[in-house]
């Protein structure tokens, strides 16, 4: 089953600001919703076990994610892959980053995911909206986190 | 007529089920109850991906679980050389667990066994398995291409599994182009499931004296004895597999699972008893699953409606490995069937089969060997014939029915019809439905704009395999077995080869041990599913347990009844030739005075035998001369609700002819069980795939059965013609019901909606098909 999101998050805080969090393993990590535990490998990757729920379907996923900032400073791109209880997830997501202006930054972004087992059969009833809001609340806590 | 048959007439008599009191107490004895000392429990980890490389797994917190004594995956079964588990009709083989890459979602990757089933569970939650995803084939059109390799393993680099003809290629296509109408469909049946209630299961140990004590849900325990033998390698004699009490199989548990295999690899392993027992989801998403026939169905005929040729092609769809369990000279099973209760005379069937990357399988839910494809493509067939040429469906079917005086009747693409009566056993129907008040009603409702139909069903079956000569499993030949032993007290016990799962055995093969040599059927006992005791026999499936197991079970009696004639003599103080059998009693012939009873003849056998060999029992192997042709008539009317495109089944009259009743109640019982079958696979239930393999359908929420509420009140009503190469007459009904409903139902629907110039819907016919089916038909696209 394939999903694809995408929203617009504004943040009261200056691009170096926004793009040094961003591109933090820990920092991010720790903007996923119900994050249990983050470990960090480099600068570009680490490890996170985030509690899942989908319908009836509630469990642990293990995943694995890669960091890719462009050099230009514009746009990070970011995969994940894992899974757990015999599902399997494969999240790309990409946010491009914008000066909006009074020290504020935009941060663009869309998400797809391919979610597999378990998890897809629940299919479009539930999972859709599930898998929106784990995305969409990840980058409303980077906005949280950068405007305390 | 009694319901408690005691001595005397016992074929034909509905009588009680010996087994229900059990059952209905909660009583049964199921695999899930079985437990030994310091036994542990299996729990799989299954793929989620549907086609994907492994890369790596990692064991390792799986071992860290609290209970958890090993974990065993593809690579340790390869080293043991247990890596592939042969199918049963012995042209492919499957992995136990997967080895280098997984081939459909759900499938078994690693075994996880531990001291309870939750830790084995929290056990295989983390065994960290490293996928690399691979491109998905989720359906034969694609699979054909073979742009995606999916079994490098075979020796042949492609897809296609196989291609299998019968029939007259070329005269068909004559007989076609010069015919004056001509139709031609494309119907698929869906992919369904037979979902028994109890999923599969199993629990293995090894006893002190060092055999395998194997007890597990199977329809063939034989065939697995043998089955295990030739896989692990253990001696024949130390494997002893029990099939103990079975809720509901309909060809789910003949294969072999990669679950069983891991049970006996544990137990074998650790040295103690390991239980498994699957979930619903890991019943509906990895085992035996039915059907998933493209079907190009094409019937010529002349503008009186005479059928002059038929031709079917069909594109099969067998997931990532062939596990049908067909008989090794019929990898598309009896598909030849196609050509019906109709005088064909000439005809070609094709099937070409493909792997796809989804749950392997492919003839389960109560059908004799894709009998049931073959059933519905001819009878969806013969109502868009009747369509195409403005004639009374039944009118068709009547012009063309095979007659009662052609049998036995040899079919365009090979089959020996035994007998039957189809325009009798179609009248009864037509007459018990009110058939002429019917299409008056029709008429009136469709004046006033209301969607009624009235779809008919006339099918053949064929069942019973089969004749050694054509059918085998594994190579052993599909013959079936019976032992019966009469005590000195007149009581008895008849053991089979076959084992039920729910059709009575225990009560309907007493009745004929019975009516065989005049005893008490309620002091006969039945005793099936246990190797140790039982004759070898090749299992119930395909509606063989009578014409085949039934037969031998008479066969055996009648010897018993032979050898008790010699003590008979002995006891009337005459000579053999002067003792005569009558009225269920031997009897001096000409002095009805003259009478010693079977009860008092047993009682002699082992007490005042003569010089006669003591002891009364008897063994019979019967190979059956022929397959047998249950028919029947079913008639459904259904109204339509135009606006939300709801199906309501008003009315449902069977009409079967299965020869010989044994047990009338068991008989309609199985008649009202297969047709709620076939009610839920006209309209309920597929197995779904999107086109990333993802199965959609793992849960009773998703995979509906229907209850009491959704199930149409059955009428049900028989004519019998006997088959006159079984020695009772019997031909076998259990899977009739659910091989001639389904066509019956989707021909109703498409009655109804024939105004609208709808044509064709594929089941399930769900309610949002009719619906799209009516609004596409009122915006002028149908």
């Amino acid at each position: 089953m394939n999903l694809q999101y995408n929203g617009e998050e504004q943040i009261p805080a200056g691009w170096d600001k926004v793009w040094a969090f961003v591109t933090d393993p820990e920092k991010v990590g720790n903007c996923f919703p119900d994050v249990i535990d983050v470990t960090v490998h480099d600068a570009t990757h680490f490890d996170a076990v985030v509690k899942v729920g989908v319908g009836p379907v509630r469990g642990k996923f293990k995943l694995k994610v890669e960091l890719m900032p462009d050099a230009g400073g514009q746009r990070l791109d970011m995969k994940m892959s894992g899974g757990g209880f015999g599902s399997a997830v494969d999240l790309t997501a990409g946010a491009d980053l914008v000066e909006a202006g009074a020290g504020a930054t935009a941060l663009k972004w869309r998400g797809q995911a391919v979610a597999r087992g378990p998890v897809a059969a629940v299919g479009g009833r539930v999972l859709d909206a599930q898998a929106k809001k784990i995305i969409s609340q990840a980058f409303a806590n980077v906005r949280e986190r950068l405007s305390a | 007529m009694s319901a408690q048959a005691t001595a005397g007439q016992s074929v034909g008599v509905a009588m009680k089920r010996k087994e229900d009191p059990r059952f209905i107490q909660g009583k049964g004895n199921y695999v899930d109850d079985l437990s030994f000392p310091g036994m542990l429990y299996l729990a799989l980890v299954r793929s989620p991906y549907p086609h994907a490389e492994i890369k790596n797994i990692d064991i390792a917190e799986a071992m860290k679980v609290p209970g958890v004594k090993a974990v065993i995956t593809g690579k340790d079964l390869e080293a043991a050389g247990l890596g592939w588990l042969p199918t049963f009709h012995g042209f492919d083989k499957q992995m136990v667990l997967a080895i280098g890459k997984v081939l459909f979602q759900y499938q078994e990757v690693a075994a996880v066994f531990a001291e309870s089933r939750e830790a084995a569970a929290d056990g295989a939650e983390v065994v960290e398995v490293e996928y690399e995803p691979l491109p998905v084939v989720a359906d034969p059109f694609t699979s054909k291409t073979d742009k995606v390799l999916l079994r490098p393993d075979r020796e042949g680099k492609t897809n296609h599994i196989f291609h299998w003809e019968v029939g007259d290629r070329d005269g068909t296509a004559r007989a076609l182009e010069s015919s004056p109408k001509r139709i031609s469909q494309r119907m698929w049946f869906q992919r369904c499931h037979p979902a028994p209630l109890e999923p599969c299961g199993c629990v293995a140990y090894f006893d002190t004296m060092g055999r395998l004590q194997f007890h597990v849900t199977s329809q063939a325990p034989h065939v697995y004895r043998t089955a295990l033998a030739l896989v692990t390698g253990i001696a024949e004699d130390k494997i002893h597999v029990i099939s103990p009490d079975l809720g509901g199989g309909f060809g789910n548990k003949v294969p072999v699972y990669p679950g069983y295999v891991c049970a006996i690899v544990g137990a074998l392993k650790i040295g103690r008893p390991v239980k498994w027992v699957e979930s619903r989801t890991e019943n509906l998403t990895s085992t035996g699953f039915a059907r998933d026939y493209h079907m190009d169905v094409e019937i010529g005929a002349t503008e009186d409606g005479r059928v002059t040729a038929l031709r079917v092609a069909t594109t099969a769809d067998h997931g990532a490995f062939d596990a049908a369990a067909d008989p090794s000279k019929y990898p598309a099973g009896i598909f030849g069937i196609v050509t019906g209760s109709y005088t064909f005379p000439v005809a070609h069937a094709e099937v070409d089969a493909y792997f796809t990357n989804k749950a392997p399988g492919g003839i389960a839910y109560r059908c004799s060997f894709r009998v049931t494809e073959a059933s519905f493509a001819i009878e969806r067939g013969m109502d868009i014939l009747a369509d195409e040429l403005g004639i009374d469906s039944v009118e068709l079917r009547r012009r063309n029915f095979i007659k009662k005086d052609q049998f036995p009747y040899p079919s365009a693409l090979g089959f020996t019809y035994d007998s039957g009566d189809y325009h009798k056993t179609l009248d009864t129907a037509l007459e018990k439905i009110g058939y002429a008040a019917l299409l008056k009603e029709q008429a009136e409702q469709r004046a006033k704009g209301e969607l009624m139909g009235i779809g008919v069903s006339t099918f053949t079956e064929v069942v019973g395999a089969g004749p050694s000569k054509h059918f085998d499993i594994l190579g052993i030949k599909m013959f079936d077995s019976a032992e019966i032993r009469i005590h000195p007290t007149g009581a008895g016990i008849v053991r089979a080869g076959t084992k039920s799962q729910g059709q009575g055995h225990e009560t309907t093969w007493a009745q004929i041990v019975a009516e065989e040599l005049g005893l008490d059927p309620q002091t006969i006992m039945v005793e099936e599913g246990d190797t140790d005791t039982a004759p070898y026999g090749l299992g119930t499936y395909a509606s063989r347990s009578t014409p085949v197991a039934g037969a031998a079970i008479t066969m055996a009696a009648r010897r018993i009844r032979e050898k008790a004639r010699k003590v008979a003599a002995h006891l009337l103080e005459v000579g053999e030739a002067d003792v005569e059998w009558k009225d269920y009693k031997f009897q001096v012939k000409g002095v009805p005075a003259k009478v010693v009873t079977m009860k008092e003849v047993a009682f002699a056998a082992y007490t005042n035998m003569g010089p006669n060999e003591p002891g009364l029992e008897a063994t019979y192997y019967y190979d059956p001369p022929n397959m047998t042709y249950p028919n029947g008539a079913y008639i459904a009317v259904v109204d339509v609700d135009r606006e939300i495109g709801e199906v309501k089944v008003r009315r449902f009259v069977a009409v079967d002819d299965c020869g010989t009743v044994i047990n009338p109640m068991v008989v309609e019982g199985q008649i009202h069980g297969g047709l709620t079958e076939g009610f839920a696979i006209a309209f309920m239930q597929e197995i779904q795939y999107d086109s990333d393999g993802n199965n959609l359908n793992t849960n009773f929420t998703d995979y509906l059965v229907p209850t009491s509420l959704e199930t149409p009140h059955w009428e049900t009503a028989s004519t019998v013609t006997p088959s006159p190469h079984h020695p009772l007459g019997a031909k076998g009904v259990g899977e009739s019901p659910n091989v001639g409903s389904p066509a019956a139902f989707v021909n109703a629907v498409i009655d109804a909606l024939s105004p609208l110039g709808v044509r064709h819907i594929d089941m399930p016919v769900t309610r949002d098909k009719v619906w799209r089916a009516i609004r596409d038909a009122e915006s002028g696209k149908a």
